[in-house]
């Protein structure tokens, strides 16, 4: 174990006292009873730093610090949940007994050995700035070229805003078995955006970028200039925007950020817990067809550094590789340890929570098609008539009618293969458990987007990611206005 | 009851002893914002208890000015050390960020124009954890013997919450004040054959009564669910579409964003330069009451300690107003109006309390009677609203109106145009306002959206 490691383990213990033998204390008197599945507790301390830039200047900085211990009991289908922002004894048994009460159980007082917290064996994101005290200036300068950068792609941009948030949260996760996991998680994001102006037409473009890293893992003259060049291209792009064509019609979707719609159309229905419900349009469907047998989806936690990823899930499971669906046949769900429990199957390590006051679910990391075959710019020049979208803003889904919408910031009119003019913004509306099998052709292009994803989920939200090549479907609800 | 705060006795001692810190390490002026709240949270589902949450939580977000340099810090631990050494940092990060001419506390200091208990009812009759479980249980029974094509449940939700809200700046305000919520919910599934539609119905209010009807809300969650059963597409086209009040509640909450001060100073708005003149159909008035007792968002002073106030924001259609926090206002030279919102990691920004739109004079039964054909919309998902073009697309779910009666469900449907044309397109306005939340309208009969389907 290096001291950096050794330093993550023994966090919460240097800082609150929270020693091994304290803990055990609590869970021990917690007098947990055999119909108890699982119970948690979820150590969170995260430091958050944030700077935002608008008409030239750096103009807010700021600090939040996050911290608290969620306690979880779990018993069956129901969850007993409860939180604490004290870290001393007497709250964290109170929060405890709190999340026991629910199941109304017998007392067993059962002994619980609590061991030393260990590291996750994998460490996708090594930290090199834990405490964000790199100098304020730096990051200061940092938004002041983007802007300085925007401002020089032309004289139509009137108006530049640009943040930069970096957090680092160091989190432990006490078991019912006494197994102690702890990990240290970075989380950076830059963002320009810009608004263009000619006479009266007024439109925005952005750029986004990010991961799991803190900020001197994402600035380079190089990224700087980049991200400020696209921000204001899409934003002169959309000034010769014409209004959307409506009704369905074949679309090629770039590679990148239009994965989200896989996030839409079929991640949110395979996570365990509404299929374990049977709420979803896709339960019960394991084995069957639900898309082209050209698209492989993955659900993927394990991919160094991005957005989505984590060495552990929230309940202390080592993310993995999960495939969803595989030549077009639905293969897997998302799992947590409840829904896994009851499914009768493992946690896939997706069971994932926003902090220590929010109960855990299971959640999509980075969610991701496979490259096929196709050369991107022969899946254009099959497009007789249609939409090529190259970058969206959000979506959503109602995961039991299976209806998703996800909305165009960047699109274009295509006739007979050529693109002919940009189009404004829409969305697009399908049937998650049918778009996929519209799918005619895949690309060889796979990107992952640039990590700016946030999913929202109950009122949670969490860092994902998501991939995907170009993609041609035909037939999907394009809601123009002409 | 159990100490609330570390080292405080109550939030206004916390806010106090921030303010002074903040001048003891230099700040120039400061505000704070202390924020307590108290939950709980039961889920049934299937007759038997799934989920309890319990919370008891406290923030502080603290703003420092030096010069017109600023920073913003928050936290959750209210130990003094921790607080003195946050705030000297603080100070330390607002001295390198930028001079900011228009940043800085409100010009003058004002006291609300009313007294906080009059905003909030006292609730008497406190609801123990079991009567959240039996509302949130009867709700559910009632949804699920609803139709035998009520064949699942996602679950009733039961939850009381409490929060106290204290708030001061260095110009000498200090003062609080504390809101209860109740609220209750269901959601369930009706399923016939392949078809498989969810939908849910809830209730919200400041006192415990608000719940008291748990087997309607069940019911109409469970009608609501199964009249969507069997939806088709219909043909791309244009028809007139009649929201719903809940539909018509997220139409109006995109034009309170593009009358914001934030927006305006930054050119992100379609209706910049548009004060005084028409915005919508003149069959519209807009008011603003943060006054409402109980409201949702009534509160007796906004987010920079200034006191809220009535105000007519649309009269007949013409634009009355901006809405402006000190900040937008300095930059645009006019006034704050009262509409600064704060959160304990965020802002001030520009809101809005309580808006209300006034009523008409028919019923959304007599305002289908007058459409041959037509669509009402009763769910929009998505985020495909602009509010610096005005640039409007969403996916809908509702009923196809055929002479003056519901025909069929209808989902898989954008509905798109432009919000300035939207809001000038209503032409009949509802008498159904009913005040549950912060944004009141009844429902509004828009022409000119364009509807894609097949």
């Amino acid at each position: 174990m290096t001291s950096h490691s050794h330093d993550i383990a023994l966090f919460f213990e240097n800082q609150f006292g929270t020693s091994p033998r304290l803990l055990e204390g609590i869970l021990g008197a917690a007098s947990l009873s055999p119909t108890v599945d699982d119970a948690d507790l979820y150590f969170e301390y995260t430091v958050r730093e944030h700077y935002s830039l608008e008409d030239g200047i750096v103009k807010k900085a700021g600090q939040d610090v996050s911290q608290g211990v969620g306690a979880r009991i779990v018993a069956g289908e129901r969850t007993g949940f409860a939180f604490t922002e004290e870290f001393d004894p007497k709250a964290l048994t109170r929060a405890v007994e709190s999340a026991r009460r629910i199941a109304d159980m017998g007392d067993s007082h059962t002994p619980v050995s609590v061991s030393r917290p260990s590291r996750p064996a994998s460490d996708l994101y090594p930290v090199s700035d834990p405490t964000l005290d790199r100098p304020v200036l730096e990051k200061i300068t940092v938004l002041e070229s983007l802007d300085r950068l925007a401002r020089a792609e032309s004289s139509k941009v009137v108006q530049v805003m640009a943040s930069l948030a970096s957090e680092v949260k160091t989190i432990q996760v006490v078991r019912r078995d006494g197994t102690i996991v702890a990990d240290r998680i970075p989380l950076t994001r830059i963002n320009i955006s810009v608004i263009a102006q000619d006479g009266n037409n007024r439109q925005t473009g952005s750029y986004g970028w990010g991961g799991r890293t803190d900020y001197s893992g994402l600035v380079t003259a190089d990224r700087l200039a980049h991200a400020a060049r696209e921000a204001a291209r899409q934003a002169l792009v959309n000034l010769a925007a014409r209004p959307c064509p409506s009704g369905t019609m074949n679309v090629v979707l770039g590679p990148g950020w239009p994965g989200i719609l896989l996030h839409e159309a079929i991640g949110h229905g395979l996570e365990g817990d509404f299929n374990r419900k049977g709420t979803s349009a896709f339960s019960g469907r394991l084995g069957e067809r639900v898309a082209s047998p050209l698209c492989t989806i993955i659900d993927d936690g394990t991919i160094p550094g991005r957005r989505g990823s984590l060495n552990v899930d929230d309940e202390g499971t080592p993310t993995q590789r999960t495939v969803l669906i595989e030549n077009g046949i639905l293969k897997g769900y998302l799992q947590d340890r409840q829904n896994a429990r009851l499914m009768g199957t493992r946690s896939t390590g997706n069971g994932r929570r926003e902090s220590y006051a929010h109960p855990v679910m299971p959640r999509m990391t980075n969610t991701v098609m496979l490259a096929g075959e196709s050369h991107p710019e022969e899946i254009l020049s099959t497009l007789d008539r249609g939409i090529y979208a190259v970058n969206f803003g959000g979506g959503q889904v109602d995961i039991t009618s299976g209806k998703f919408v996800f909305s165009m910031s960047e699109a274009y009119y295509v006739e007979n293969g050529k693109i002919l003019h940009p189009v404004k913004g829409a969305t697009l509306i399908g049937n998650g458990p049918d778009v996929l099998t519209k799918v005619r052709m895949v690309g060889n292009d796979m990107a992952l987007d640039s990590g700016v994803g946030t999913c929202g989920k109950d009122g949670q939200s969490v860092p994902v990611g998501v991939g995907l090549p170009t993609i041609r479907i035909d037939g999907i609800t394009v809601g123009g206005t002409h | 009851m159990r100490k609330e705060i570390k080292d405080f006795d109550n939030g206004q001692d916390a806010v106090a002893h921030i303010l002074e810190s903040a001048k003891r390490a230099g700040a120039t002026s400061a505000d704070a914002l202390y924020v307590w709240t108290e939950e709980e949270n039961v889920t049934v589902r299937k007759g038997t208890l799934e989920k309890i949450q319990a919370s008891q939580s406290q923030g502080l977000g603290i703003r420092v000015f030096v010069g017109q340099s600023q920073s913003s810090i928050s936290t959750r631990d209210l130990s003094k050390s921790h607080i003195d050494a946050l705030v000297e940092r603080a100070v330390a990060m607002a001295r390198q960020t930028a001079a900011d001419p228009f940043a800085g506390l409100p010009d003058n200091l004002e006291q609300p124009t009313i007294d906080s208990a009059d905003l909030f009812p006292e609730e008497t009759e406190f609801p123990t954890r079991e009567s959240l479980f039996d509302r949130a249980r009867v709700a559910e029974d009632a949804a699920l013997a609803f139709d035998p094509r009520v064949t699942n449940s996602e679950g009733a939700d039961c939850a009381r919450s409490h929060a106290r809200i204290v708030f001061g700046n260095t110009l000498g305000f200090l003062s609080g004040y504390h809101k209860r919520s109740y609220s209750l919910s269901c959601s369930v599934i009706a399923s016939e054959g392949d078809a498989m539609e969810r939908d849910y119905w809830y209730v919200v209010g400041p006192l415990w009564n608000v719940t008291q009807k748990p087997e309607s809300v069940g019911a109409r969650s469970a009608k609501r669910a199964v009249s969507r059963l069997h939806a088709r597409r219909i043909p791309t086209c244009s028809l007139p579409v009649l929201f719903d009040p809940e539909t018509a509640r997220s139409l109006i909450g995109h034009f309170t964003g593009a009358i914001s001060g934030s927006a305006l100073y930054r050119n992100a708005s379609y209706l910049k330069d548009r004060e005084g003149t028409p915005v919508m159909s003149e069959k519209m008035t807009l008011r603003e009451d943060p006054f409402i007792p109980g409201g949702l968002g009534s509160r007796p002073f906004d987010g920079e300690g200034l006191p809220t106030k009535p105000k007519t924001i649309v009269q007949r259609g013409i634009l009355s107003t901006y809405l402006f926090d000190s900040y937008s206002a300095r930059k645009l030279r006019r006034h704050s109006t009262g509409n600064a919102v704060r959160s304990l990691s965020d802002g001030p920004g520009v809101g809005i309390s309580n808006l209300i739109v006034e009523p008409g004079e028919k019923t959304p039964e007599e305002m289908m009677a007058g459409l041959t054909d037509g669509l009402l919309v009763t769910e929009l998902i998505g985020f495909g609203v602009n509010t610096v073009t005005g640039d409007y697309s969403r996916g809908a779910f509702g009923y196809r109106i055929k002479n003056g009666q519901i025909s069929h469900p209808v989902s898989e449907i954008t509905l798109a145009g432009n919000l300035d044309d939207l809001y000038r397109g209503i032409v009949e306005i509802g008498s159904d306002l009913e005040i549950r939340s912060s944004i009141n309208t009844p429902s509004l009969l828009v022409e000119g959206l364009r509807i894609s389907g097949e």
